[in-house]
């Protein structure tokens, strides 16, 4: 037996864990949390055990290999002769990415709780068992072999996700994040649902290993087209891209730890992979591809602009997760319409790549936000201020993943968003959209430094405020995590110079190794590297005279007219919330009420016409109003009755 | 060794035998409590017994009973069940025997009240396993009597308005059933050369029955077990009986009752009729239609906790129709599985409105709010039943509906876009009652200092029901598989695959 062969054990230790915690936490020792932790631990280490494999290639010879993919599968549910559903586990390279990435981070994130809710008392039993059922489903959803089974899981996260937004439920404003999250991906879930049923009856199958083998042609070609942008339409929900975007601010009301794990590292990420996973079908669609990368880059660069000023640290730290979700899309869409053109799939790599390096440095900085905020007991960043003396670690580390999202060379974020706008800008060779989604991504990349900066700056640096008095650091159980998380989002670039680096690794079709000169030249040969990294130290530098030096007043922002309106508008969210809830509340909720008014005089009121007619003509209904329920019996033995009489009339007729 | 095995008639005759024991106890409440539990428990042991030995890979009836019972009209008593019935078997044993433990706290009357919730279960398993028109009619009507006093004995203010509209409204529809059952019997005499009620020897004939006979019998029936599910806009009997109606009462209500009108539609109006239900199945899927969006709509608006869940079961039963509307063997097996899960989910919906009604004194959503914090487990089934019923995968709700929707866009494509907007409206009612009523801060509208968590008798019907929505929704094939070879049979008879 290969390791590899118990896999599918990764999600049922987190699984497990919740139902003992669910059951028997409040006698365990913080909740269960212990349990959580070495649950998570567990699906870490067969994690490791298999992608070890998926690496050295040595997997080949496990049972179930065929194609580089290990598979097992089992009959789920049989419909009819036709229809029929498997249930099962899929490894390929991208399955081990995502294990990797989800294991450990929620690792991590687990570990570090055990002092962030350390003081919820009661809660912490809920707390685990929610967090360990959503590791497990994650996992599950990355495992999957199917689609319905992947749909399964991701409504599953979604669940998850509902749960943990709203834990602390008897705040109104977290009861109504959670289910804003949970409606608002729905109507991409009901996209994905379409989708799925648009390829289940057209190909008959939902199993991964069948669909990616099709070509298709045809009509069944304009239905996969319509299917691949229905299922890009639960990507768009999950993953929180323009225009279903707005419930992830709002999501930020759950614990920070939740943010980090569900809202950061793992759930939103789940529809980019399923959007990878997907790829073999999109890639035979452009204009779908199209569809996600203008998805993407409109959404990398709302997102973006929506952070620039923003007090909410946690707020700004979520728009920034959903600008650089839209780099991943973008990257996908481009990288799959120049596949489609030229065979290469270089964007395929770059997508995942930054997937991987925001994996960990967003979950950096969310557990650094949540460092912070439990220090000084606010998310308002207005009332911080000097904290890098009193908290050096989460300072340093904070700066770390803030320099390696901005693209400052040489942290990890700067390979992969680098890669990210090259794909792109090649895809402008074939078509003038690119060309313009690339200046929206360089215009990103530039705020993303520059929204980063003012963060860490407002943060950590200046004349320390009321708030900032009496903090101090965070203790071990959570500075440690920070530090690894540090190390990693500083050095995951390195994986480009090890073995046939990433791309070697983590491809679409055709694996594009690269030696480690050949990174550099391909990176640094080209001239648009350089207007990255410029726009990158622009954004810091523009920061760093704003809210450090404070040579160019903050107010400079609102000065005028125009740019006052825009400040507001970027506060009220594009006014997206109000649209939300202004279509809930007048358009649905309206149109309820009046259906609820035409049911009770209209359907209703011809009912109770016809009985009034019938008691006025025969004055029965005020005898049975009295009570007289011998009557109603006497009714039922009538019919029976009339039966009888008739039987006997035609009977007696024979 | 069941092969002559009267387990049929075992399963009707217990409720029976135990309605008839708890009516002779006399004064004893307690008595009559455990005397009603242990004879529903019973149909629940040999239900269980009866879907072990049922084969499942064929379609046609099994178990069945025939004796002669009025020779010269064509009476007989026959029974069988076919992969349709038998999860309904299974449904009214279940429900029955945990309604009858919810209803633990009954004080008033409690003798009768116990007495007619096990007329009710005989008069229930007896429609879902008759094969004699007559027997089925006798049995539709039984189920009338008990309901009836169940509401205007127990039920809430207006309960003699509601239960008079319950009864006549329905009995209305009882009435076009049993005109067109005797036109069916009429109609098949002389082509059978002798009189019967039998289900199977009028089908055997019934196909070759005039157009004009088929549009006219297939329309009465749809009309009659229409009203039952219910379908818009032959619906308001239903939110006016569930609000008054005692909480065991909806449960049986929602959970079974609801279902014999589907069940009537399956069972005798499409295989007896099958080119009535050619020419009536545009109007079918127009009302199916309708209702599931009209049902969602309209949840949205309502402040009575109760009559939002009434409200959904239009939804819902929706969803059944719409599935028998497809005409397609998936269609009409996921119709089943609908039923069977929305069974089970209703009996937590309606049982929860009965923990909130009982513990906090009201049912008014904007009175409450906050609950959670005081009733921790109330809450926890409340959001397990709301999920369940929006059709959360890993949940039985889903399996349904995932079903029914591939067999409408396999029929009829892009109409799919119509019903499946609905989902998102579900959860949108759901959630947002969840919301008002369990989380945020707790209610300073109502005295709150002596809300108790739920009791054991409410606690136990909840976790099984709990347990069984995820089983039966992690794992469909255990009911599924029974349905889908019984659901060809009948979509093999409407000549569609």
């Amino acid at each position: 037996m290969q390791p590899i062969e118990f896999a599918w054990l990764i999600p049922v230790f987190p699984l497990v864990a919740a139902i003992a915690i669910g059951l028997f936490g409040k006698k365990l020792k913080e909740g269960g949390g212990y349990v959580a932790v070495v649950a998570a631990i567990a699906s870490l280490a067969i994690t490791a055990a298999v992608v070890v494999q998926v690496l050295d290639g040595s997997f080949d010879s496990a049972d179930g290999v065929m194609d580089g993919v290990f598979e097992q599968s089992q009959m789920w549910l049989t419909l009819t002769d036709s229809y029929s559903f498997e249930v099962g586990i899929y490894i390929d390279q991208l399955t081990a990415l995502m294990l990797v990435v989800v294991s450990l981070v929620s690792t991590l994130v687990i570990v570090y709780s055990l002092a962030y809710m350390g003081g919820e008392g009661e809660r912490k039993r809920r707390y685990y068992t929610e967090i360990s059922l959503f590791v497990g489903v994650m996992l599950g959803l990355v495992l999957a072999n199917n689609y319905l089974e992947l749909f399964i899981f991701w409504e599953l996260v979604g669940l998850c996700s509902y749960l943990l937004i709203g834990f602390w439920y008897h705040k109104p404003s977290a009861a109504s994040a959670a289910k804003k999250a949970f409606i608002v991906t729905r109507v991409g879930d009901i996209m994905f649902m379409i989708g799925l049923i648009i390829l289940f009856t057209t190909f008959k199958t939902l199993n991964f290993r069948d669909l990616f083998e099709i070509e298709a042609s045809g009509t069944d070609l304009s239905l996969l087209t319509i299917g691949t942008i229905m299922i890009f339409g639960g990507a768009i929900g999950k993953s929180a891209q323009f225009p279903l975007h707005d419930w992830l601010p709002d999501a930020m009301e759950g614990p920070t730890t939740v943010s980090a794990l569900i809202h950061a590292a793992t759930m939103v990420k789940a529809g980019v992979y399923l959007v990878a996973r997907s790829f073999p079908l999109f890639v035979q669609t452009p204009e779908t591809l199209l569809v996600v990368a203008i998805i993407g880059g409109v959404t990398a660069f709302m997102a973006a602009t929506m952070a620039l000023n923003n007090p909410n640290i946690k707020r700004v730290l979520a728009y920034s997760t959903i600008s650089q979700l839209g780099y991943m899309m973008l990257a996908l869409g481009a990288g799959g319409y120049l596949f489609f053109h030229t065979q290469h799939a270089e964007g395929y790599t770059s997508s995942m790549f930054h997937l991987m390096n925001h994996a960990f440095f967003k979950a950096l900085l969310f557990l650094c936000a949540g460092s912070v905020i439990h220090a000084v007991h606010t998310e308002d960043m207005r009332l911080m201020g000097g904290l890098n003396r009193k908290m050096k670690i989460t300072s340093f580390t904070m700066l770390i993943g803030a320099l390696s999202i901005s693209g400052i060379p040489p942290f990890s974020g700067f390979w992969s968003k680098d890669e990210v706008l090259a794909t792109v800008w090649e895809a402008g060779d074939l078509s003038w959209v690119f060309v313009l989604l690339y200046f929206l991504g360089i215009a990103t990349a530039f705020m993303t430094a520059f929204y980063m900066f003012r963060l860490w700056f407002m943060t950590f640096t200046g004349k320390p405020s009321v708030a900032s008095d009496h903090a101090h650091e965070s203790p071990r159980v959570m500075t440690y995590p920070l530090i690894l998380l540090a190390i990693l989002a500083a050095g995951s670039f390195l994986v480009l110079f090890v073995g046939g680096g990433f791309g070697g690794q983590v491809f679409f079709e055709e694996p594009h190794s690269l030696a480690p000169a050949e990174v550099l030249t391909a990176t640094f040969a080209e001239p648009i590297t350089y207007l990255s990294i410029i726009v990158a130290i622009c954004g810091v530098g523009l920061a760093y005279a704003v809210y450090y030096r404070k040579s160019i007043s903050s107010d400079v922002f609102v000065s005028t007219k125009a740019s006052r309106t825009m400040y507001d508008v970027l506060i009220k969210r594009y006014g997206f919330a109000a649209a939300y809830d202004a279509f809930a509340e007048k358009v649905v909720y309206g149109f309820s009420k009046l259906v609820d008014l035409f049911d009770i005089y209209v359907i209703d009121g011809i009912v109770n016409g016809f009985a009034f007619i019938f008691a006025r003509s025969g004055n029965i209904i005020r005898r049975l109003q009295t009570g007289q329920v011998q009557l109603y019996a006497a009714i039922v033995i009538a019919g029976i009755s009339i039966v009888f009489i008739l039987l006997y009339l035609v009977g007696g007729l024979r | 060794m069941l092969e002559n095995f009267p387990i049929l008639s075992l399963l009707i005759l217990f409720p029976l035998v135990g309605a008839i024991l708890v009516f002779l106890t006399g004064r004893n409440g307690k008595a009559a409590k455990f005397i009603a539990l242990a004879f529903s428990a019973a149909p629940l042991i040999l239900s269980g017994v009866l879907l072990a030995s049922f084969q499942m890979s064929f379609g046609e009836y099994q178990f069945q009973e025939n004796h002669t019972w009025i020779e010269s009209f064509g009476i007989s008593y026959s029974l069988g069940v076919d992969g349709i019935s038998i999860p309904m078997a299974f449904l009214t044993a279940l429900l029955c025997f945990l309604a009858i433990l919810f209803s633990w706290d009954v004080e008033h009357r409690t003798k009768e009240y116990m007495g007619l919730m096990l007329v009710l279960e005989v008069g229930v398993m007896g429609v879902f396993t008759s094969l004699d028109y007559f027997l089925f009619y006798v049995f539709w009507e039984v189920v009338l009597i008990p309901m009836y006093f169940l509401i205007a004995i127990w039920g809430g203010p207006r309960r003699a308005y509601a239960s008079i509209k319950f009864f006549i409204y329905t009995h209305v529809a009882s009435l076009a059933m049993l005109i067109s059952i005797m036109a069916l019997y009429f109609e098949a005499k002389p082509v059978l050369g002798y009189a019967s009620f039998s289900m199977i020897d009028i089908a055997t004939v019934s196909g070759g029955f005039g157009h004009l006979f088929q549009v006219a019998a297939f329309g009465a029936l749809f009309f009659a077990f229409g009203v039952k599910m219910p379908i818009v806009p032959f619906h308001t009997w239903l939110p006016d009986a569930h609000v008054e109606a005692p909480t065991a009462g909806s449960v049986l209500l929602a959970g079974l009752l609801l279902k014999m009108g589907s069940y009537g539609i399956i069972r005798v109006a499409l295989p007896t009729l099958p080119e009535g239900a050619q020419v009536l199945m545009p109007l079918m899927l127009a009302i199916a239609i309708v209702s599931i969006i009209y049902g969602a709509v309209i949840c949205l608006a309502q402040r009575d906790l109760k009559k939002m869940v009434a409200f959904s079961s239009i939804s819902h039963m929706g969803i059944v129709l719409l599935g028998i509307a497809t005409a397609s063997q998936l269609g009409i097996a996921a119709a089943v599985f609908q039923m069977f899960a929305h069974g089970l989910i209703t009996a937590v919906l309606f049982m929860m409105c009965g923990v909130v009604q009982h513990k906090a004194g009201t049912r008014e959503i904007p009175l409450l709010g906050g609950l959670a914090s005081k009733m921790p487990y109330a809450a926890t089934f409340m959001t397990i039943g709301f999920l369940a019923s929006l059709g959360l995968p890993g949940m039985v709700g889903f399996v349904a509906e995932f079903s029914v929707f591939i067999a409408t866009f396999d029929a009829y494509t892009w109409l799919l876009l119509l019903p499946i907007a609905s989902v998102a409206i579900t959860a949108g009612y759901y959630l947002w009652a969840l919301q008002r009523t369990m989380f945020g801060p707790l209610t300073e509208k109502i005295d709150t200092s002596h809300l108790h968590d739920v009791s054991w008798y409410e606690a136990v019907p909840l976790a099984i029901l709990s347990f069984l929505m995820i089983l039966f929704g992690m794992l469909p094939g255990l009911i599924m598989d029974y349905i889908i070879p019984s659901a060809g049979i009948i979509s093999g008879i409407l000549g569609v695959g």
